[in-house]
């Protein structure tokens, strides 16, 4: 059987917006659309998934509330075993990324991630990623005759809409010992700051040099009436707290404006503002990623650059 | 109490960049090579878990050429106890499929307590191949750990993981285990000159990683993306840009 | 009867005997305590004394002439000639009589000491008790009445756990106060002696003469004159026994450690640092315990007379880092004589663990990590205190352990992947070149007559990439046969080194040196005093000997040839600022002076200039690390463009080297004096002095045309 599987992928009861993505991505490579969703409780995580393009649902229960490694990897097993879909697709995320490549490697599946790119030649797929921190691109084909797998890069296509009419089965799938076990979430410290509510942010990254010029920029933020916000490096050093973080690994943020210093804009921190209304990037490096998202660049000296806007405003 | 670490010599880029002749590939030319840099947060959290025991073995693995046996030097300077190079296998882009395998013929006969590994290398960022290589190994894993406590007694380690938004997930895994490290987790200490030159010394034991078996993917073409437009130049001085800036902010607010 | 004394006049013979007894433990406690100071050195790391001879020659050359004590403090260098030889003088005269009285008498019965020599050394003894009044008035006058800041002992930066320098200020007045006691009780002695027997050679003791008439003034008879005598003569000797058995003990010691440290020290220290054996094991790696100080670090600590001029001198102390070049010695001082000295043996509080790091405590990491490593302490030491170096070990302990900034340790990193401080692929190192209308050898491929090396920011930094393309306009102009290492050129390590990462630095010396070593030329250049002075000083021992300039000295040489010519006399008020390792580290202070005369500019001395020039703060490889003022405080670089403001309307603020260039056109910026003065580099002002065309116009032209 062909076809393209895609596996849900949910937190704390709630679908998330990279699998709306899967299934846009996957109505570009035809045949039959089958999602698979593996929870304690898939009724109403089935419900959100009935989107257009959708053929079928499958549900797979599992003991555990939240993700847990052994018990989604024998349901993908299991899915793939029956269903036997050309390809499976999941979100290149931190869950997936556990237990995606194992079933790959025990199926002896083509694989590949952060793909942003998905083509159907014939009969063979043809995936497209990035090597060398995104300075180059790829074209990727995969052995004859085996099924793929693929995690695919989030924001990479727009989320589907609309409602759909899919048939909806559930797969039963024999329990498997569960080696790790989730014990609690431990929210990122509560903080005043809602970066994504702001209209107008001013972000910095590892282009500030010391922890003593972030002062500088913060009191420009405050001055021209925008929230300070960082990328992942300012957070890693410690220097400021998470809740201010741009990136997939922070927050998504869509404001009017995004003043970026000093931010080479690494795919993880683009993916969380390179939908922002206008995007106005200042770093020193010509090279530097964000001029590919920017709207506005200049390749001068942040310094002398908020110095001169201290005047302004 | 015994933990392997596997590295990765990998390869970054300058601003410029030509292809070998088939197009599949970067000119090494145009490469520079460097330890990888989860690689070395996690050889650092090996470390930490083999003092805090207070004694063990701390074993680094790499899959690559003799230009690789440079990262492990720079490992056995950091303090670890012993390294192995497996000779490359393919001269294509390596798959994490193929450096899975050619990496478990190697890590489960050492059978180690804890098995670390980078959450991603910076070249390829698949972000797979630990994940292939526990399987291979049948061994519990968590990826993206960003805390590690372990329990040599109770064959248990309890780690955080880091999940998209910052949301930390605290799991508690079986072990023997193997653990995808992500960076901020520790602060990788410093491998003096001394301590790399005098790591020369010691042996790297060279094994052949030959295996069957298909790679995950073959690389059919590589290119330079073409740059879109890109952004408008806002101006040549700080005091021109800076009032660029302030009309277009006033603009897009008001 | 020849004119002569009676020694022990009026001193009974059970009082000789107290007194020879007092010298026999006088003597022994001196030697005792100076026993334990060497007994504290053999516990140090061996190091070779070579060329005693010669050291003997020199030590004895610069005591005497008190060249080193008397630089930057006349009063108090003039009071010091004063003291030292006037007792210098007096010691010698209480040896020969007690030569004269002890040996040669009673053995060869010969008493030379009398008639003509008698009145000759009367007169001389004198004149000596007079100077050393002299000195000792001008001394407590520059200590308690002028007090100079750097004889305030109080730290700059106190911390809990600091040893309290009160007991300080009271050794000084007591040590003060017994030289004078010793002063005025001699000179007493002789007055009421000459009161008592009234010789006629009296005015040969001009001094006791005027105290005779003056007691024969008051009244004073004979016998009672014979009394006072003998009251002033016990306190006298007394005070001098003490003197002599505290030596080892107190302030005094300086009087054997200073000299001894004159002769003992290294002429190139600090800019020829040791190397490091390659089999080193972590613990051989620099100073950790105080055991680990070489025998010679461990003497100097004990020369140390707390005068202050090292951290009056200091860069990092003027702009309030947590380093005073005086308190590090003086606590590694403290230190070990807590832990190995007399204090130690007799259990006096507070007693040191030698076998406890020194790292810590008392010294504190960011202590040694503020140091510039610009050698202004080492320079004006008078007793030849080696400063830079002891930072240095310390430090090379502190990279061992990875006890270091975070950013220097990035930059370490890098050097070590990328060959560079700026983290450019190695095929970059050459691209400034690429905006000069000419081509550049590559001296890899053909030879040349002048290797540049032209170092990580004359190549990567934008600012200094322009100097550079001045330099090569220049030597394109004259003639001159010079070609590029390329990508060939790595770091070199100069910085490297003085941060303490020897290891790294070995690497980056052996790379360059056969790099170099497989191309032809004769001489090499560098417009980075950095690289020129370790290329010139310290490749040597990793095989590179070849003959180094500076830019300024290839310059001068041009000019002074005849192979370029300053076409434009350039009327600019500048002001030059020479760079540690050009001035203090190779003593090239003319060569940039006289080309700036040259292409006539006037020329407006800093205040402190030449040996006593100002560091800009960023050597040592400080400009790879976080900044750690206290608040409130200028940056040293900005209080360095204060200085030059103050000349008044100057145009320029001349530099010649490419760190100093980066530091100052940022000052000029932060310290306010934005559009009062400007920096330009040497080079810049040559080519402008030619009438060629500035870099940059010369890249629009060549642009523009087709």
């Amino acid at each position: 059987m062909s076809g393209v599987l895609i596996v849900a992928e949910h937190l704390q009861g709630r679908l998330r917006d990279v699998t709306r993505e899967l299934v846009t991505a996957a109505g570009g490579l035809g045949g039959p659309l089958t999602v698979a969703v593996i929870a304690r409780d898939p009724g109403p995580l089935a419900e959100a998934v009935n989107l257009s393009g959708v053929d079928e649902i499958v549900t797979v229960r599992v003991d555990s509330e939240e993700f847990e490694v052994d018990s989604s990897q024998a349901a993908l097993e299991a899915l793939v075993a029956e269903r036997r879909p050309d390809v499976t697709l999941l979100g290149f995320t931190v869950n997936s990324m556990s237990f995606g490549p194992a079933v790959a490697a025990k199926l002896e599946c083509g694989f590949a991630s952060d793909v942003f790119g998905i083509a159907r030649e014939g009969e063979s797929i043809v995936a497209t990623r990035a090597f060398y921190g995104s300075k180059v691109q790829a074209e990727l084909e995969f052995p004859a005759g085996s099924p793929v797998i693929l995690l695919l890069r989030p924001t990479a296509w727009s989320p589907a809409e609309g409602p759909g009419q899919a048939t909806v089965t559930e797969l039963q799938v024999s329990p498997r010992t569960a080696r790790s076990r989730h014990l609690e979430f431990v929210e990122a410290p509560p903080s005043d700051v809602d970066i994504t509510t702001s209209d107008f942010l001013l972000s910095i990254g590892r282009g500030i040099g010391e922890r003593e010029n972030i002062e500088q920029f913060a009191a420009l933020a405050e001055k021209m009436g925008a929230t300070l916000s960082v990328s992942r490096p300012i957070v890693d050093a410690g220097w400021m707290p998470s809740a201010r973080q741009v990136g997939q690994s922070g927050k998504t943020v869509k404001p009017k404006v995004y003043l970026a210093f000093g931010i080479s804009g690494a795919v993880q921190h683009l993916a969380g503002m390179k939908t922002s209304g206008t995007i106005i990037a200042i770093n020193t490096d010509p090279e530097a990623a964000i001029f590919d998202v920017a709207h506005y660049g200049a390749v001068i000296d942040l310094f002398s650059v908020a110095d001169e806007l201290e005047k302004l405003f | 109490m015994k933990a392997v670490v596997c590295v990765k010599q990998v390869r970054t880029l300058g601003d410029e960049v030509e292809f070998t002749s088939d197009q599949r590939d970067v000119d090494p030319d145009f490469v520079e090579l460097a330890v990888n840099e989860w690689d070395t947060y996690a050889v650092e959290e090996a470390l930490r878990v083999k003092e805090a025991a207070g004694d063990g073995e701390v074993v680094v693995v790499t899959v690559g050429g003799d230009e690789a046996e440079e990262a492990l030097r720079r490992c056995l300077a950091m303090g670890a106890d012993r390294a192995i190079r497996i000779e490359s296998v393919t001269s294509d882009v390596a798959d994490p499929f193929t450096t899975a395998r050619a990496l478990a013929a190697v890590v489960g006969p050492e059978a180690p307590d804890l098995v670390f590994a980078g959450v991603q290398s910076s070249d390829s960022v698949q972000a797979a191949t630990g994940t292939m290589l526990a399987e291979l190994l049948d061994l519990p894993r968590v990826a993206v750990v960003t805390r590690l406590a372990y329990d040599h007694a109770g064959k248990r380690a309890t780690v955080q993981r880091e999940l998209e938004g910052g949301l930390i997930d605290v799991v508690e895994v079986d072990t023997p285990a193997l653990l995808t490290i992500q960076t901020g987790i520790n602060e990788p200490r410093y491998a003096t000159l001394r301590a790399i030159k005098q790591a020369n010394q010691q042996e790297i034991a060279v094994i052949d990683g030959s295996s069957d078996g298909a790679p995950a993917y073959r690389v059919r073409r590589m290119f330079v993306p073409p740059r879109g437009e890109g952004a408008e130049p806002l101006g040549d001085t700080p005091a021109v840009v800076a009032q660029r800036i302030a009309e277009i902010v006033k603009a897009r607010l008001s | 009867m020849p004119a002569t004394r009676q020694v022990f006049i009026g001193l009974s013979p059970p009082e000789i005997m107290a007194w020879y007894g007092l010298i026999v433990v006088s003597t022994a406690v001196f030697v005792w305590g100076a026993s334990r100071l060497v007994m504290k050195y053999r516990r140090g790391r061996p190091e070779q004394l070579d060329h005693p001879w010669k050291r003997l020659e020199q030590m004895v050359e610069t005591v005497f002439s008190h060249r080193w004590i008397t630089r930057r403090d006349r009063l108090a260098g003039a009071g010091h000639v004063l003291v030292f030889y006037g007792f210098l003088l007096l010691f010698a005269g209480t040896a020969i009589l007690g030569l004269d009285s002890d040996f040669t008498v009673p053995l060869f019965h010969w008493h030379f000491w009398q008639g003509g020599f008698f009145l000759g050394y009367k007169l001389v003894l004198d004149v000596a008790g007079l100077m050393l009044l002299a000195g000792l008035c001008t001394l407590a006058t520059n200590r308690w009445i002028r007090r100079p800041e750097r004889l305030d002992y109080q730290r700059p930066l106190p911390a809990v756990g600091d040893r309290d320098r009160s007991l300080y200020r009271l050794g000084d007045r007591v040590f003060v106060s017994t030289l004078v006691l010793l002063a005025v009780t001699g000179f007493l002695l002789e007055g009421l002696a000459l009161a008592q027997a009234r010789p006629s050679w009296a005015g040969w003791s001009p001094v006791g003469w005027v105290l005779m008439k003056l007691f024969i003034l008051i009244g004073l008879d004979g016998s009672s004159a014979g009394v006072a005598h003998h009251a002033v003569w016990w306190i006298h000797g007394l005070a001098a026994l003490s003197f002599v058995a505290s030596i080892p003990f107190t302030k005094a010691v300086h009087m054997l450690a200073g000299p001894a440290n004159v002769a003992v020290c290294n002429a190139q220290a600090g800019k020829e640092l040791p190397g490091l054996p390659p089999d080193a094991e972590p613990s051989e790696v620099g100073y950790a315990f105080i055991t680990d100080l070489s025998w010679k670090h461990l003497l100097s600590l004990d020369a140390c007379t707390k005068c202050g001029k090292c951290t009056a001198a200091c860069p990092a102390a003027a702009a309030g880092y947590p380093l005073s070049p005086r308190d590090l010695i003086l606590d590694l001082r403290e230190y070990a004589e807590g832990a190995l000295g007399a204090h130690s043996a007799l259990s006096l509080r507070p007693h040191d663990d030698p076998n406890q790091s020194v790292l810590g405590h008392p010294v504190r990491p960011e202590t040694v990590w503020s140091c510039t490593q610009c050698m202004a302490c080492v320079e004006i030491c008078p007793v030849g205190i080696e400063h830079v170096p002891i930072i240095n070990q310390m430090r090379r302990q502190l990279v061992e352990q990875g006890n270091m900034d975070a950013l220097l340790q990035s930059t370490l990193e890098t050097v070590y992947t990328s060959g560079n401080s700026f983290g450019e692929a190695k095929r970059k190192r050459g691209r400034w070149t690429d905006e000069l209308a000419f081509g550049v050898k590559n001296i890899r491929k053909e030879p040349a007559e002048l290797l540049w090396f032209v170092g990580d920011y004359a190549s990567f930094d934008p600012r200094n990439q322009r100097v550079s393309r001045a330099l090569a306009e220049i030597l394109q102009h004259a003639g001159v046969d010079f070609g590029l290492l390329f990508d060939a050129e790595r770091t070199a390590g100069c910085d490297v080194r003085r941060a303490g990462e020897e290891g790294l630095y070995a690497t980056l010396a052996e790379e360059n040196v056969k790099a170099i070593s497989a191309c032809e030329f004769q001489r090499i250049f560098s417009s980075d005093p950095h690289s020129y002075h370790t290329l010139k000083n310290e490749y040597p021992s990793f095989g590179g000997v070849w003959t180094v300039l500076h830019h300024s000295e290839l310059l001068l040489e041009l000019i002074e040839s005849g192979r370029i010519t300053p076409a434009v006399r350039l009327g600019y008020r500048v002001t030059y600022h020479d760079p540690c390792t050009l001035g203090r580290y190779n003593g090239v202070y003319d060569p940039p002076r006289r080309v700036l005369e040259a292409i006539g500019v006037d020329l407006h001395e800093m205040p402190r200039n030449r040996d006593n020039s100002l560091c800009c703060g960023a050597g040592g490889g400080r400009i790879w690390m976080k900044e750690q003022r206290v608040a409130g405080t200028r940056r040293v670089s900005e209080q360095r463009i204060d200085e030059a403001v103050e000349i008044g309307a100057l145009d320029y603020f001349v530099v010649a080297c490419p760190k100093d260039m980066t530091m100052y056109s940022d000052a000029v910026k932060t310290s306010g004096h934005e559009g009062e003065i400007e920096v330009r580099e040497l080079a810049e002002l040559v080519l402008e002095s030619l009438g060629l065309p500035p870099v940059g116009e010369r890249e629009a032209v060549s642009a523009a045309t087709p």
